[in-house]
């Protein structure tokens, strides 16, 4: 088949977004014209990804692009390559509709901030750069968008000038994200010195046989920055502030998307580039820092004060989730981690679009001074419970099915190689997974459930248009978890058939036949198959349930007549009780609500709070001692 | 089948909730001795419930002290229906020694109508569960009249 | 004959009254433990019936909806649950979800009572979220620990997350309670069940006395009737799950005498680990459960994982 058509669709994806952010900074003030344009922009850059599923999903095509047609020659490629295979569009797919849904949000939402012009330009800016990431096929075009992306989103996190928070949370963002970027610029020198080219697919061709220092160096560099990328554990107190700090639809996209560059990056490397996840000591690593970014992230989410800032540390705590599931480098673990990652990116994005409309009808988002807004925000409230209920792996929700899927396959891969280790890494994914429930109660019981204080009495329910994006995420949490082997079937499995498919990608840009004569071992990683030891069939769940339900409530309308009376009234009969007295504004809720739990892991939550302790400096020597950390343990291991 | 089965339930679990309006504390200790394996009430359903919203039974002791009558008054009208309000001793009933003095506002009855009222100074514990097993079946005969 | 399985046995009519049958007899031998009388065994139906026909009073300040609906979410999903968990050989729903979904599954209606409770806008009813919630944190450790070690034990070479095989693989080499290396095992899941049904001395969520039963402090009639019966339930789908893990694969060849020696093991596990445990503590402080359960019961569980892992 012929798929010359298709093959402008990615450039124009990617070019569409900064064109559109160009035109927004010349329509200037008119508020209407630039919500059309950057509207219009995001959905069409949509559709082209929607419609390349068809052939790079379904039929396994891997789509080439050379831009000015500067196609390899003498076997080198030197001209700047788009390839979109299973994983890039995969991931593309995800940053696409995340930013639709979150563009569509802002439209209402940033209408509360006064200078509101630069927004869409730095909204549109920031797109575009994780677009370019998630389908360019060569590296040092990656290294370039992944600038665009930085300081499009330093800008956004600072967007709220009259913020001090913000401002400083910028700062930090730029100076620690500089780290991970002149990490990545320096592994790709190393990288193009040993290799002379910068194309993805040459260099995962050339490059894997022979790791010398000046590689196990690259690949290092490489690591870490994209882990820097991604948040990963040391780098997750920047991600807090920064998400705390920016408006919530920017968080969306951090969160959601521009951590997802970092993991592709991670991917792309390490499967890829230097095909280093085949050794046992490189998949000891990521499943080490996924489990530490998970529990450690946790634990300080459970800590903190702010809705936001909490479920920014739920961000890193569930990269790290899709971090250890790569790490297994087994087909379902990739499966997994990828499904994860989708789960991730909606329910994530769908929860902080909740935290946004309540900071837009409240005007803050302290846990300790929010309450009862399930009365005055219904719909918001139930759209919180989804998305609560998702992050926390609650079936029959898509949280679940992804983390039930990483659960076996870090137990088969105990089994597998006869380490506990692994075993033990199923258990911290657990437990991680029941204080993130925790937590999620926290937040449910201080903003949403409880009493309502005084000043909130005139609060509304959220703006139509900012909920309609709000229900599409939640509908799709729904679906992606209702049904996990249809997602498997054309999503999830062929995006991680290509993470292990390594020759074709090669093959597509390079030519055929160029895979099989340089590759030094022609061969998988690992058998792409999805196998499960377990079994769960969120359909029938929901179906018995319903007929469960059914039966419930027909019997209790049997009895109807015979049952007491339901009342409700405002009246003092109807107050909660209080132990005699009048009732009183008295609320429990906020940081310290599970203090049983607290009060036995003192030191070190202690520690914790301690060590995250907001001066740059502190962050960049764990950014530094980190890279350090990782470095030796290449040179080291491999 | 329902109607049935609840209207015969009616009598058999009556949950207490046990308000002290100024009491000396000896109703109260007797009140907690039907508990214990001698006369053991939960043989007959009863049950010291933790909150007036799952009670059925009100058991108020001592006269009511001008402190506790709003606490009082509140609770009792916090208990859903159907529900029976049982005094015991005789302090609730008539303020006992209590009478006259400037804290007591007692007796209960000037406030809400009383079902059972258990006299005694304080009651054996036979006579309480008598007045307590009178108290469950007007809870049923309240049921029946709804 | 699926609906029959749904509606009767094992699914909605048969795991209430069995559930109720459970706390009654609960009930009752802890008064004659204590050299009471007690209650007639059906007290907790009784009790459910009267709650049926009290008026349901929904506080003014409440989340309504959330209030009204947590209880039969609850219950239906328990119920839901009681349709994975084999029962003396038969499994209702066999292929459907694996171990792991049942301990997610058994949170939920912990969690609906905890949503309930937190709807309730009641401070009684946050202290007592906050303690649930804790209890909650404090079962999942070792209980995961429990399953895994169960899942490696049934896997042979393998590992499996299928109750179905570990029900198979006990049919052939005998119970697992019998297995030495599975008995501290054992031992920890016999300390979960109480913690996960909210029974003494870890009923801390509950606690009458000092917090006037937190979550359910506001609810009256028939929501707080069908929390009840959910906690009946649980006890069901609890004691039943350890049937299934510890002592699956009794077997007779007679399918109604298997189910009847389940139900009889049943009401012998929630004697011992409920009763027993009920009648002679008292309530545990929270930050000294959460302080047992992650160190003694997970320490028990842990021996026994690494024991299935090493010991052939």
């Amino acid at each position: 088949m012929n798929y010359d058509i298709y093959s402008h669709f990615p450039v124009l994806a990617v070019m569409l977004y900064f064109v559109g952010a160009f035109i927004v900074t010349l329509i200037g003030k008119r508020r209407t014209a630039r919500n059309i344009v950057a509207g219009a922009v995001m959905l069409i850059s949509l559709a082209l990804l929607l419609a390349l599923v068809g052939p790079v999903m379904l039929d396994g095509e891997i789509i080439t692009y050379w831009m000015g047609d500067w196609e390899p020659a003498a076997g080198y490629a030197i001209g700047i390559a788009i390839e979109v295979d299973a994983l890039s569009l995969f991931f593309g797919l995800l940053a696409a509709i995340a930013v639709a849904l979150a563009g569509f949000y802002s439209f209402k939402y940033i209408t509360q901030d006064d200078a509101n012009g630069p927004f869409f330009t730095l909204f549109l800016m920031l797109s575009g750069g994780v677009m370019g990431i998630l389908l360019s096929g060569d590296l040092f075009n990656i290294y370039v968008m992944l600038e665009v992306m930085t300081f499009a989103a330093v800008g956004l996190t600072a967007f709220r000038t009259w913020n001090p928070n913000a401002r400083e949370a910028a700062f930090k963002y730029l100076v620690v994200g500089s780290i991970g970027s002149s990490c990545i610029l320096l592994g790709i020198a190393l990288v193009y010195a040993q290799c002379h080219t910068l194309n993805l697919a040459q260099i995962s061709a050339i490059l894997p046989g022979n790791l010398n220092p000046t590689t196990i160096l690259a690949f290092a560099l490489l690591f870490a920055g994209f882990g820097c990328k991604s948040f990963m554990f040391p780098f997750q107190p920047i991600a807090a502030d920064a998400h705390g700090a920016a408006p919530s639809s920017v968080s969306v996209l951090i969160s959601g998307v521009f951590t997802k560059t970092g993991v592709y990056g991670i991917i792309r490397v390490s499967y890829f580039l230097f095909r280093t996840m085949g050794l046992t000591s490189i998949q000891t690593m990521v499943v080490f820092i996924g489990c530490l970014s998970m529990f450690v992230c946790v634990t300080m989410a459970l800590n903190q004060h702010d809705f936001k800032r909490l479920l920014a540390f739920h961000s890193i705590s569930q990269i790290g989730y899709i971090l250890t599931a790569l790490g297994l480098c087994t087909g379902i673990g990739i499966a997994g981690g990828l499904y994860h990652a989708i789960n991730h990116t909606l329910f994530k994005g769908l929860l902080f679009l909740v935290a946004g409309s309540v900071l837009y009808g409240t005007g803050t988002t302290y846990l300790e001074k929010l309450g009862g807004l399930a009365r005055k925000m219904p719909q918001t409230a139930a759209l919180f419970m989804i998305g609560a209920l998702s992050i926390s792996g609650i079936p029959p929700f898509n949280g679940f099915a992804s983390k039930w899927m990483i659960y076996q396959a870090t137990f088969e891969k105990a089994a597998e190689t006869g380490s506990i280790g692994y075993a033990l890494v199923t258990v911290v994914c657990v437990v991680t997974s029941v204080l993130t429930l925790a937590s999620f109660v926290k937040v449910g019981q201080s903003v949403f459930f409880g009493q309502l204080p005084l000043e909130y009495e005139n609060v509304r329910e959220t703006p139509l248009s900012m909920r309609i994006p709000m229900w599409i995420m939640a509908a799709l949490c729904v679906i992606t978890g209702l049904f996990p082997e249809q997602m498997i079937q054309y999503v999830i499995g062929p995006a991680s058939a290509a993470v292990l498919n390594v020759p074709a990608y090669i093959d597509s840009a390079m030519g055929a036949g160029y895979a099989a004569l340089t590759m030094a071992d022609y061969s998988y990683l690992a058998e792409p198959v999805i196998s499960f030891i377990g079994f769960w069939d969120p359909v029938s769940w929901l179906v018995l349930f319903a007929i469960v339900m059914c039966a419930i409530t027909l019997a209790s309308l049997m009895g109807k007549r015979s049952r007491g009376a339901v009342t409700l009234a405002d009246d003092e009969r109807h107050a909660v009780f209080f132990g005699g007295e009048a009732a009183e504004y008295s609320h429990v809720a906020g940081a310290d609500l599970f203090w049983g739990f607290k009060h036995n892991l003192r030191g070190y939550l202690g520690f914790m709070s301690r060590a995250h302790s907001g001066v740059t400096n502190d962050y960049v020597i764990w950014g530094v001692c980190a890279l350090a950390v990782i470095t030796a343990y290449c040179f080291i291991f491999i | 089948m329902f109607k049935k089965l609840i209207d015969s339930s009616a009598a058999r679990s009556p949950w207490l909730y046990h308000i002290n309006a100024g009491s000396c504390n000896g109703c109260d200790i007797e009140l907690v001795a039907l508990l214990t394996p001698r006369y053991d009430v939960e043989r007959l359903g009863f049950k010291l419930a933790g909150t007036p919203r799952h009670a059925d039974i009100v058991v108020v002791t001592g006269p009511v002290t001008a402190q506790s009558k709003d606490r009082v008054l509140r609770t009792i009208d916090q208990v859903p229906d159907p529900k029976v309000i049982v005094t015991l001793g005789s302090c609730p009933r008539s303020c006992n020694v209590f009478r006259g003095s400037y804290s007591v506002v007692g007796p209960l009855d000037k406030y809400v109508p009383i079902d059972v009222s258990i006299a005694g100074c304080t009651p054996k514990p036979e006579a309480i569960i008598d007045g307590l097993a009178l108290a469950a079946q007007i809870l049923k005969e309240k049921r029946g009249a709804r | 004959m699926y609906l029959v399985y749904i509606l009767i046995f094992p699914g909605l009519l048969f795991s209430t009254v069995f559930g109720l049958y459970l706390a009654g007899i609960d009930r009752k031998v802890v008064a004659r433990m204590q050299k009471r009388t007690g209650p007639p065994v059906l007290q907790p139906a009784y009790d459910f019936f009267k709650l049926l026909g009290k008026e349901t009073i929904v506080p003014g300040g409440a989340a309504r909806r959330t209030f009204l609906i947590a209880p039969y979410i609850g219950l239906a999903s328990l119920i839901v649950t009681v349709l994975f968990i084999p029962i003396g050989g038969l499994q209702a729903f066999g292929g459907m979800a694996d171990m792991v979904v049942i301990l997610y599954l058994i949170t939920i209606p912990s969690l609906a009572m905890i949503f309930g409770g937190s709807a309730s806008a009641s401070p009684y009813a946050g202290v007592g979220v906050s303690r649930s919630m804790v209890a909650i944190m404090a079962y999942e450790l070792p209980l995961i620990l429990v399953l895994l070690a169960v899942g490696k034990a049934a896997g042979v070479n393998a590992v499996t997350f299928s109750l179905e095989q570990v029900t198979l693989y006990q049919q052939f080499f005998g119970s697992f309670l019998f297995d030495w290396r599975l008995i501290p095992a054992a031992l920890a899941m016999l300390l979960v069940i109480p913690c996960e049904v909210g029974a003494h001395p870890f009923d801390v969520g509950e606690a009458e006395t000092e917090i006037c039963e937190g979550p359910l402090v506001e609810y009256s009639g028939a929501p707080l009737a069908v929390f009840k019966l959910s906690h009946a339930v649980k006890m069901f789908v609890m004691t039943a799950l350890f049937t299934a893990l510890f002592l699956g694969g009794i077997s007779t060849g007679m399918l109604w005498l298997d189910v009847v020696i389940a139900i009889v093991i049943c009401t012998v596990v929630t004697l011992l680990c409920m009763t027993l445990l009920h009648a002679v503590t008292a309530r545990l402080k929270v930050e000294q459960m959460f302080k047992f359960f992650w160190t003694v019961v997970s320490g028990l569980a842990l021996v026994s994982l690494l024991l299935v892992w090493f010991v052939n």
